[in-house]
This record gives C-alpha cells, sequence and structure tokens, in this order.
C-alpha cells in the first residue's frame, strides 16, 4: 500500500483552476519530487495534503485511510508534517523554542523531554547549533531553513512535505540542506519534495512527476526525465515553440 | 503632606489599573489582529458582579473575588464565540463594530438588571492605608500596585517560560504555522480571551473601591487604556505598561494642577499628541495595523 | 462595504419623480392634521436621517468608521442652539456656524487619524465623543451645562411647527439626492475605490488621504446639519442628546438600514424611531432598549451585513431593466512613446534591506521607450520589491528611481500615477464592488491623463474605449465581482489603459490564466506595444517572457546577473543555472551532466 496515494485531485482558487486530476502516489521509505515552475500548482497540492486547502475534488488517501475534510491540526497529528514555502519560523521565538513546537502534535510529551529533543536535533544541524536561542528574525535564509527542517523532524512524521527547500539559498546552502534532507531519508522519514531547482531535486529522488498549469506532464526516475527535453521546456519556456517546430 | 510624591504614588496607582487593561487590549490584539472595544466592559462586568457577591450576597471578599473571575472566564469564552469567532474570516471593521456592539450589550444589560445608580464596593483591607514619610500610601492604590506586579511577572513567566505560552506566542505570529505543527489555533484564541477577561476582570474590580462603580466605568478605563497602548507602541506588552503607568501619572498630576473636570480630555490629548507625532509609540516599530 | 446596491438615476424622468414625491410628502408634512406627537416623531426621524446620511458617506462610500457622529450632531446642534439664544443670531446664520465647525472639525479630526487606519480611528472618534460630552457638561459659561438650552429659535417664516418638518423633509430629501449621485462623481469613484483596496486606488492615482480625510469631513458635515435641523425643530437641546450612546443609535440605524445607500439610511433611521415607540414598555427598564441595539448591531453584523435596502436592492436589481446597448466604443487612444531624451524608466543604485535581509542589492538598468521589457528572475530573487520600490509601496533603502526622466523615488504611489506609471497585480486588485467601468473610469481619471478627459462623457467613453481594447465592451456594466478570473485580469490591463501610463508594469499577467488565455494575453500584449505603449513585465511564464520581451533584465538573490537583448540574455549560462539549479549537488554530479544546456532551448 502506498504511504501517500492522490487520486484525480482537483483544487480551485475562486475561478481558478490550480490543480487538475492530479493523480499519484508515495511509497513508504521513498523520495518523491514533484516539479515544475511557478504557477504550476505544486504548492497548492501540498497544502491540500496537509490541509490548508480544501480540494473541490477528489481524494487524498495517507496510508490508505482519507485525509479529505481533516483539519490542518489533526492531519499533522497522523504523521504528515509539512515544512512550508517561505520556511514560516516564528520570528519572535528562538530557534529553540520553534523547534520545540514541532512537538506539538505528539501527546503526552514533558517540556523537558521536547527540550532533550530539540537538543538532540541539533547534531543533525550542526550549522544552527549555536544559534538555539537567537530570534527567528535574526537568523539567515540558510539557518531558518535548517530549523523549519528541524521542526518539522521534531513531528516524527512518517511523512515529510518539503515545499521548495532551496529557494532563495547560495548554492553552497543548497548542497548543505540537500545532504540533510539525504540523512533524513536514510533514517526512514519518506519525504515529498517541491523543488523548482530541478537538479537538486531529482538529485535526491527516486521518482519524480512534472506539473504543468496544474496537470501532471510527466513522472519517471530522475535519469528518464532528464533524458525528456520537455522538463527544459517546463522550466525555461519553449514547449509551445518545440511543439509548434515539431 | 508632600503634594508631588502623593500624587506620583496615586498616578502609579491607577495608571496600574490602565496597564492590566491595556495587557488585555494588546494580548487579544497579538491573537487575533482586532482591537476589543468590550474590553472595558470586562472590568466593569467584574466590579458588578463583585457587588453582586460580597455586598448584595454578603459572600466573603476572597469568595466573592473567585467568583466574578470563574463568571469571566465564561464571560471571555461566550465573547469570543458570538462577538469574534463567527466573523474571523472577515475585515476588521465588522470585527471592530461588532465589539462595539458588545460593549453596549453588556454595558445596557448591566444597567437594565442593576440600574443606573453608582454602586460601592469596599476595599479589601479594613485598614485606610499607612503614613509614611509624608505621603499617604492608601491600602487599596497598594493592593493595585502589588497585584499588577505580580500578574505581570506571572504573564512573563507563563509567556516566556511554558510551553502553552510558547504556542500562543506561536498562534499570534503565524496562525497557518501553528495549525501546520499541530497547535489547536483555536483554542488558543479562546483561551487568549477567556484570560483577557479574566485581566480586565481583576482591573475591574480592584479599581471598583477607588472609583464607584458605574455603567459608565468601562468605556472610560477602554478609552485610557487604549491611549496607554498607543503611547508605549502599539502590540507591544512592555509598552502597555510603561504607558498606562505613564498616563495614570499625567492625569493625576493634571487634575492637580490644571483641572478635575477635564482631566479625561488631558489623556485624549496626549493620545492625539502620539497620534500626530509618534504613531508607533514609545516601544517598538511595530505599528500593527493589516496591510 | 457592502456593494452599492442600486444604479443612480440617471434619466431626468427618475429625477422628476423624486423631485415631485419628495415635494407632495413635504406638502403633507405641511398641511395634514399631526398631532404633537406625530409632529415629534416625524421630526426626530428626519433630521436623525440627514445625520444617519452623512454615515452613509463616510462608512458606506468610504468604509472609515466614524463613532462620534452624534458630537457632529450635536456641534450643529449647540451652534443654532446658543446662536439663535445667547448670542442673537440669525437661524440660518447659526446654522453654517455649526456646519462649518463640523466640517473643520471632522477633517481636523480625520486627518489626524486617517492615516493610521481602522482601529485608530474607531478609538479616536469615541475620545473626541467623551471630549465633547465633557465639554458640553461641564463649560457651563458657554454651553449652559447639563441644564441644556431652551427656547431655541426658528428661522422667519418657518415657526410654525409643520412647516418648518416640510422644510426638514426637503432638506433631507436633497441631501439624500446629493449622497445617491455621489457614487458617480469622482470623488465619489475615488471614496468606493479606497473603501474596495486602498493599496489599488493609491497605485491608480487616487490620493487615498485626502479621499478619506473629505469623506470624514462629509459625513460630519451633515451630522451638523442634522443637528442644525434638530435644535431648530425641538427648541430645547442637552448635552446627554449627544453621547456616544446617541452615536451607536447613529451607526446601528445606519447598518440596519443598509450602509450603502441613502435609501438605507432612511429605512433604518425611520425603523428605529418607530419601533421603539411601538415598544414603549421597552422604555420603562433603562438599558433594556440600549442593549438590545448593541445585540442588533452584532447580529446584523454577522447575518445581514448589507443591511435591509442592501437585501431588498439586489433582489429588485434582478427585474431591472438592462441599460440600453451604448454606442459602439471608440478606439483606445494611447500617446506614443515619442523617443523623448529620457528613458520611460530608469532605475540607479536600487536597494531594499529588510534587517539583514537585501532583498534587492544595488541594481541599475534602464527602460527604453516603446516595447516590452521583462524583469525575471527565480523566485525569492528580488523581482516583487523591486515592483513595490517603483510603485512606491515600500521606500527604498538607497538609490533613485525616474520615470520619464522625472525623479519619483520619495514619491507616494497616486503621485507617480500622476507622473505616469500604471501597474497591475499579480493577485488582482480590483474595486470589487463596482462595474467594470467604473473601474476603468477611476483609473481614467488619474491625475494629468494626457489624453486630456474634459467631462464626464469624454471619460466614460475613454473607459469603454479601454474595455473594448481588452475586448469586453459588452460587459462594462456588469459588476467586476461575477468576472472570471481571465477576464478580471483583462479589466486590470484596462483600468491601466485608461490611465495613459508611460510605463506599464505588468505583475505576472499569466499566473492563473489557462493555456488560451495566455495566447490570447500574449497578443493582448503585442497589440498594446503596436500601439507604441512601454510595458515592463515580470513573469515566470518563460514562454511568455520569450515571446513577448524586447529586453530583459534577470535578478537572482537581489542582484542584477544579466541584462540586454533577450535572446541573448536567455542563452547566457548563469540565467540557466539560476532557472534550472546550480551544478552543484555531488550525488547528482552525474545526472546533472546529462542537463546541460541544450540546443533546442535557444529561441526559435
Amino acid at each position: 500500500m502506498a504511504l501517500l496515494e492522490l487520486r484525480d485531485l482537483s483544487v480551485s482558487y475562486g475561478e481558478v483552476r490550480a490543480v487538475e486530476g492530479l493523480s499519484l502516489t508515495v511509497e513508504p521509505g521513498e523520495v518523491v519530487t514533484l516539479l515544475g515552475s511557478n504557477g504550476a500548482g505544486k504548492s497548492t497540492t501540498l497544502k491540500a495534503i496537509s490541509g490548508l486547502v480544501r480540494p473541490r475534488a477528489g481524494q487524498i488517501l495517507f496510508e490508505g485511510r482519507s485525509l479529505m475534510g481533516c483539519r490542518p491540526e489533526e492531519i499533522v497529528r497522523r504523521g504528515v508534517a509539512h515544512v512550508p514555502e517561505g520556511r514560516r519560523v516564528f520570528p519572535g521565538l528562538t530557534a529553540r523554542e520553534n523547534i520545540m513546537l514541532g512537538a506539538s502534535n505528539r501527546s503526552g510529551l514533558s517540556k523537558r523531554q521536547i527540550r532533550a529533543e530539540a537538543d538532540a536535533m541539533f547534531e543533525l544541524f550542526p550549522d544552527i547549533a549555536r544559534f538555539g536561542d537567537a530570534l527567528g528574525w535574526t537568523l539567515s535564509g540558510g539557518q531558518l531553513q535548517m530549523v523549519a527542517l528541524a521542526r518539522g523532524l521534531m513531528a516524527k512524521p512518517r511523512l515529510l512535505l518539503l515545499d521548495e527547500p532551496s529557494l532563495g539559498l547560495a548554492p553552497v546552502i543548497v548542497q548543505a540542506v540537500f545532504r540533510i534532507i539525504a540523512e533524513v531519508r536514510r533514517r526512514g522519514t519518506t519525504v515529498f519534495l517541491i523543488e523548482q531547482n530541478a537538479r537538486m531535486g531529482l538529485s535526491v529522488a527516486d521518482r519524480g512527476y512534472v506539473l504543468e498549469s496544474g496537470r501532471l506532464a510527466l513522472s519517471g526516475t530522475p535519469e528518464a526525465l532528464w533524458a525528456n527535453d520537455d522538463i527544459s521546456a517546463a522550466y525555461l519556456g519553449g514547449s509551445r515553440a518545440v511543439s509548434a517546430a515539431g | 503632606m508632600d503634594l508631588v510624591p502623593q500624587l506620583l504614588f496615586t498616578g502609579i496607582g491607577i495608571g496600574a489599573v490602565y496597564a492590566l487593561v491595556a495587557l488585555g487590549f494588546v494580548l487579544i490584539f497579538r491573537a487575533t489582529n482586532v482591537v476589543n472595544f468590550a474590553q472595558g466592559e470586562f472590568s466593569m462586568v467584574a466590579a458588578f458582579l463583585m457587588v453582586v457577591f460580597a455586598v448584595d450576597l454578603g459572600w466573603p471578599y476572597w469568595l466573592s473575588f473567585l467568583a466574578a473571575l470563574g463568571g469571566m472566564a465564561v464571560l471571555g469564552a461566550l465573547f469570543n464565540l458570538g462577538v469574534y469567532y463567527p466573523l474571523r474570516h472577515r475585515s476588521y471593521l465588522p470585527v471592530i463594530i461588532s465589539t462595539i456592539g458588545a460593549s453596549i450589550l453588556l454595558a445596557n444589560t448591566t444597567l437594565a438588571l442593576y440600574g443606573p445608580q453608582p454602586q460601592v464596593l469596599p476595599g479589601w483591607f479594613e485598614t485606610q492605608g499607612i503614613l509614611a514619610g509624608g505621603v499617604f500610601f492608601d491600602s487599596q492604590y497598594l493592593l493595585i500596585i502589588g497585584v499588577t506586579a505580580v500578574l505581570v511577572a506571572f504573564q512573563y513567566w507563563f509567556f516566556e517560560h511554558t510551553l502553552v505560552g510558547k504556542k500562543l506566542q506561536a498562534t499570534s505570529q503565524d496562525k497557518e504555522m501553528a495549525s501546520l505543527l499541530g497547535i489547536p489555533v483555536a483554542g488558543m484564541i479562546m483561551l487568549t480571551f477567556v484570560y483577557s477577561a479574566v485581566l480586565g476582570g481583576i482591573a475591574g474590580i480592584l479599581v471598583a473601591p477607588v472609583l464607584f462603580v458605574s455603567i459608565g466605568m468601562g468605556s472610560t478605563i477602554a478609552l485610557k487604556a487604549f491611549a496607554a497602548t498607543i503611547i508605549g507602541g502599539f502590540g507591544d506588552v512592555t509598552g502597555a505598561i510603561v504607558g498606562g503607568l505613564a498616563l495614570g501619572v499625567i492625569e493625576t498630576f493634571g487634575a492637580a494642577y490644571i483641572s478635575v473636570p477635564y482631566k479625561d480630555a488631558l489623556g485624549f490629548l496626549v493620545l492625539v499628541v502620539f497620534l500626530v507625532v509618534r504613531p508607533q509609540g514609545l516601544f517598538g516599530e511595530r505599528v500593527a495595523e493589516k496591510a | 462595504m457592502a456593494p452599492r446596491a442600486s444604479a443612480v438615476p440617471h434619466r431626468l424622468g427618475g429625477t422628476l419623480a423624486y423631485a415631485a414625491f419628495a415635494l407632495l410628502a413635504a406638502v403633507l408634512a405641511g398641511a395634514l392634521p399631526l398631532s404633537g406627537y406625530a409632529l415629534n416623531i416625524l421630526m426626530q426621524a428626519t433630521t436623525y436621517a440627514v445625520s444617519v446620511i452623512g454615515l452613509t458617506v463616510v462608512l458606506g462610500l468610504c468604509g472609515q468608521i466614524n463613532l462620534a457622529q452624534a458630537a457632529f450632531f450635536g456641534i450643529g446642534a449647540y451652534a443654532v442652539g446658543l446662536g439663535t439664544t445667547a448670542w442673537g443670531l440669525d437661524f440660518w446664520l447659526c446654522l453654517g456656524l455649526g456646519l462649518g465647525a463640523a466640517l473643520v472639525l471632522g477633517g481636523a479630526l480625520g486627518a489626524s487619524t486617517l492615516r493610521l487606519g481602522g482601529h485608530y480611528l474607531a478609538m479616536v472618534t469615541i475620545s473626541f465623543q467623551q471630549i465633547l460630552t465633557l465639554v458640553l457638561v461641564n463649560w457651563i459659561p458657554v454651553t449652559r451645562g447639563p441644564d441644556g438650552v431652551p427656547g431655541i429659535l426658528r428661522p422667519a417664516g418657518l415657526a410654525d411647527g409643520q412647516r418648518y418638518l416640510a422644510f426638514c423633509i426637503l432638506a433631507l430629501a436633497a441631501v439624500a439626492y446629493a449622497v445617491w449621485r455621489m457614487p458617480d462623481t469622482r470623488l465619489g469613484r475615488a471614496m468606493r475605490a479606497v473603501r474596495d483596496n486602498e493599496l489599488a486606488a493609491g497605485v491608480v492615482g487616487v490620493d487615498v488621504y485626502r479621499t478619506k480625510i473629505l469623506a470624514f469631513a462629509i459625513g460630519a458635515l451633515l451630522a451638523g446639519l442634522g443637528g442644525g435641523l434638530f435644535a431648530g425643530g425641538f427648541a430645547y437641546i442637552s448635552p446627554d442628546q449627544f453621547t456616544f450612546a446617541e452615536s451607536v443609535v447613529f451607526l446601528t440605524m445606519a447598518l440596519l438600514g443598509g450602509v450603502g445607500s441613502p435609501a438605507g439610511a432612511v429605512i433604518g433611521t425611520a425603523l428605529l424611531i418607530l419601533l421603539p415607540e411601538w415598544l414603549r414598555f421597552m422604555k420603562e427598564i433603562p438599558g433594556l432598549y440600549l442593549a438590545l441595539y448593541g445585540l442588533a448591531v452584532i447580529l446584523i453584523i454577522i447575518f445581514m451585513p448589507v443591511g435591509i435596502w442592501g437585501f431588498v436592492g439586489a433582489r429588485l436589481a434582478r427585474f431591472r431593466k438592462a441599460a440600453p446597448a451604448p454606442d459602439r466604443a471608440g478606439d483606445l487612444v494611447l500617446a506614443r512613446a515619442a523617443p523623448g531624451p529620457h528613458p520611460a524608466l530608469e532605475v540607479v543604485g536600487l536597494a531594499k534591506h529588510f534587517g539583514g535581509l537585501k532583498a534587492v542589492d544595488a541594481i541599475d538598468f534602464a527602460v527604453a521607450r516603446g516595447g516590452v521589457h521583462a524583469l525575471i528572475g527565480p523566485n525569492g530573487s528580488g523581482k516583487t520589491t523591486t515592483l513595490n520600490l517603483l510603485s512606491g509601496l515600500y521606500v527604498p533603502t538607497a538609490g533613485r528611481i525616474r520615470i520619464d526622466g522625472r525623479d519619483v523615488t520619495g514619491l507616494p504611489p497616486h503621485a507617480r500615477a500622476a507622473v505616469g506609471l500604471g501597474r497591475t497585480f499579480q493577485n488582482i486588485r480590483l474595486f470589487r464592488s463596482m462595474t467594470a467601468l467604473d473601474n476603468v473610469i477611476v483609473g481614467a481619471e488619474r491625475p494629468d491623463n494626457p489624453a486630456g478627459l474634459a467631462d464626464a462623457g469624454a471619460l466614460e467613453a475613454r473607459a469603454r474605449a479601454a474595455l473594448a481594447f481588452v475586448g469586453l465592451e459588452d460587459r462594462a456594466d456588469e459588476p467586476v465581482a461575477s468576472f472570471s478570473y481571465g477576464h478580471q485580469r483583462l479589466v486590470e490591463i484596462a483600468r491601466a489603459l485608461a490611465g495613459n501610463p508611460v510605463l506599464l508594469l505588468l505583475d505576472e499577467p499569466a499566473a492563473g490564466l489557462n493555456a488560451s488565455e495566455k495566447v490570447a494575453l500574449t497578443a493582448l500584449l503585442r497589440r498594446m506595444t503596436a500601439k507604441g505603449l512601454t510595458i515592463l513585465i515580470i513573469d515566470h511564464d518563460m514562454t511568455l517572457v520569450r515571446d513577448v520581451a524586447d529586453r530583459i533584465t534577470v535578478l537572482n538573490f537581489g542582484r542584477r546577473i544579466a541584462d540586454g537583448d533577450a535572446a541573448a540574455v536567455l542563452r547566457e549560462p548563469d540565467v540557466i543555472a539560476a532557472y534550472l539549479g546550480e551544478d552543484a549537488g555531488q550525488g547528482g554530479a552525474g545526472r546533472a551532466e546529462a542537463a546541460s544546456p541544450r540546443p533546442d532551448l535557444a529561441p526559435v
């Protein structure tokens, strides 16, 4: 059974059809990436999974059970953590406090236990260990991404949703972030990753899907996707020109 | 008696009440981005509950106090459910109007139930106060200052050192993200309203023996508390406390040296001066209107 | 806040019928035998309604709250009251003084707070209300304190109660007519624009602050008029008639009737004056009746935000005949981007830092006259920040911005519109309660529009021409909220075109459009440049950018990484890397190699 399955998912904002009839699966232990240019509907797909937007039609199954109609709080309690675009680290809380709040979906933990777990997180994220007591708004983009990832992991998710972790980060930081994603996967967490940085996304993924204007355009292994011209077209344009020429 | 220290003491005492109500304002504002125009009525209703329990029913003072605060907690919860929650997805203007409606409703329901006659609530202590160094320290003012100090300390501890406090802060900073982490956002907002109502209630009960318990006390206190939050810097907890104390002192000196009937106007003037000259207040840049 | 429920009686016939009806009402009020009780009720309803119509302007049209309406009402009343008694002045002079005082105080109060927005305004007006009550009660030598002012005189010739009532009814009819027509004046449209979308109003060229102050002052003026008439009607006034509670009563009347129209104001006032008279028993318990007002406010806001008239009017509108089809719209004329001495836009060393984050880091570029210039870059590269700096929504940390050779760096958005900057928004910002035509007329009304539109007819003709240009002339008179997303985008473009901008900024015009709409957009962009317009476009849709852009500036990490001829820029390795990702991952090196730029990426 797939860990996550989307069946004919459609999401609209008013009249704008952001996602149309999207079906895909994520198997346990995989890293799956969803690619596509800005506005293709990638973030909307993640928001539908984590309950932030209500789909117009279709079905979302997690571990075989529907997530449709559940509030975000319930969905994260069932084991789906969402690290959203823009990191959304609470600016007025410290890095450690942000990370500790990641465990809000797990009940029965004392503050001391949570703090110990948060401190253990810093081993996976040595770059931010020194900034545990720094307030969120003082952190740099790379540090914010590390805090957001650590906070997501504190939920002990079975499925981690990552929305553009490379966004606005310098290449060396992007590398560090993706090393961590590879490590997260090695430790057994399934990852569903959205990326505009197609190279990086496919470098860690087992499989990839490509969205274009809300519809599934392509899917397959990273090698197969790179071999297809359309992935470049989806990002740099020209698909219409190419098809017209051909 | 030496006038200046005496006025300073009284001003800080009355300012502490403004600060307490202002804290309630700030908490609700930070959690919901809405100014609760019925915040002052929380103080008024609590004072009347106190009159009912302690004077009319003759319950012991401490029991009446606890019962009144319990009543305020219920009122805060009902307020959230009836006045704020149905409008949470609308713009700020309908919510403002709704809280104003609630303010009128609370004030006039109290009037209908209790009549227009101002009531007298005795102070907590038998003794009037103590004279020291040429200054008369009124016992009720001492109590007000003491309780305010304790509450400010409690609030600091609660927000800085408990997990629930952190969750409340997270909710006020980014509700959507908070819900993604599994923080029950609706519950946090409920908690904020309940706590703010209790806070306003404590302020009302403390100030009641100094003023009369009247229908109009709520809106008067609310205006002062709002002025205090603007002086201090909107949305800033420290600012609310400093602003409240400053306003109490300004007003007390104004009443002594300028005019008694217009002491309320003085607070308004300070408010306008701040709005024109320094709208972000004494503390900070967070002019927190939604774009 | 509520949509305007009904159209203005454009036709002369409607206006004449209205005038005849008002005259009839006045004649009946003067001639019918009325009991003293009925006279009082009607007098109160009429004078209150004038004041409530003031709220229609400030709250309904402009979306600004005023909780001191009773204070301004009181100012008018005391001017007439004290003037005709203590100072021995003529009634009309006193009424004029009251109106002037209300206008000036309203304007001053608004000016002190309206920059800050809703919460402040609500609290400051409440404070003002309380101060006025304090002054009326305590400044006994002048106001006579709590005892009030008796023996107020009426003007000569109107001393009889019923004749005076007839006069008040005519005054109310005139005020209601003026406010009924107001939404279709330049000021009224500006107010509605501010209410619907402050940000867009500023960018289109509306001076938001000035418009709000005017709305506030007019609202206060009408309250003063109502108060002055009230004082003459009842011959006695006292401070308790002008308290905060009365301000809430005015507000409730406006909300209940429907804050969007003077008809709602009259209905709400009449209901809330008559109902309590029928339910007199409630007055025996002090407070009960105001408590119900408070409850009514909450319930109306939650369940019937458009009020009675808004509710009824929306249903009536379905039966109204469609407006006669306008003549064929003329061709849209745009001032050609003449090869003047200055580029359309010049950006020098522009920077914006948020704390330590350098969102835009000293960028330079220029947009030459004519044609399409694209500003592109990966997500988070600083494009949106740049756009907000250009249109004046952010203040830059450093650098200069020149439009058409004029330095606009320190100018607010509406002043930049006057210089010639037009823009659209990624997340469409239309004036949602207005028709497509009204939206575009607001755009045509931009200050210094070179199209030189002298009168209302020319304005409307230009707006229709702009709508025709984007292909929406047939739907000009429909409310824009009913339009599809793609059509709303076109209305936004038409709104900007009507203002005849020197430079048009398009913020992600392709976002949310489907494939066929994108093709249509490309064609529209070409038609716009054929008319000589200069366009700066920001978009992620690289197919669109390839198709339309002559020149491209590329941003990444807040810096400019490429600039120049479109085809050449898109071939630069830095640009390709910025979009497809750096060849950085060690594990992915093998795959990345397979993804080196291909020949087929070059434009066809």
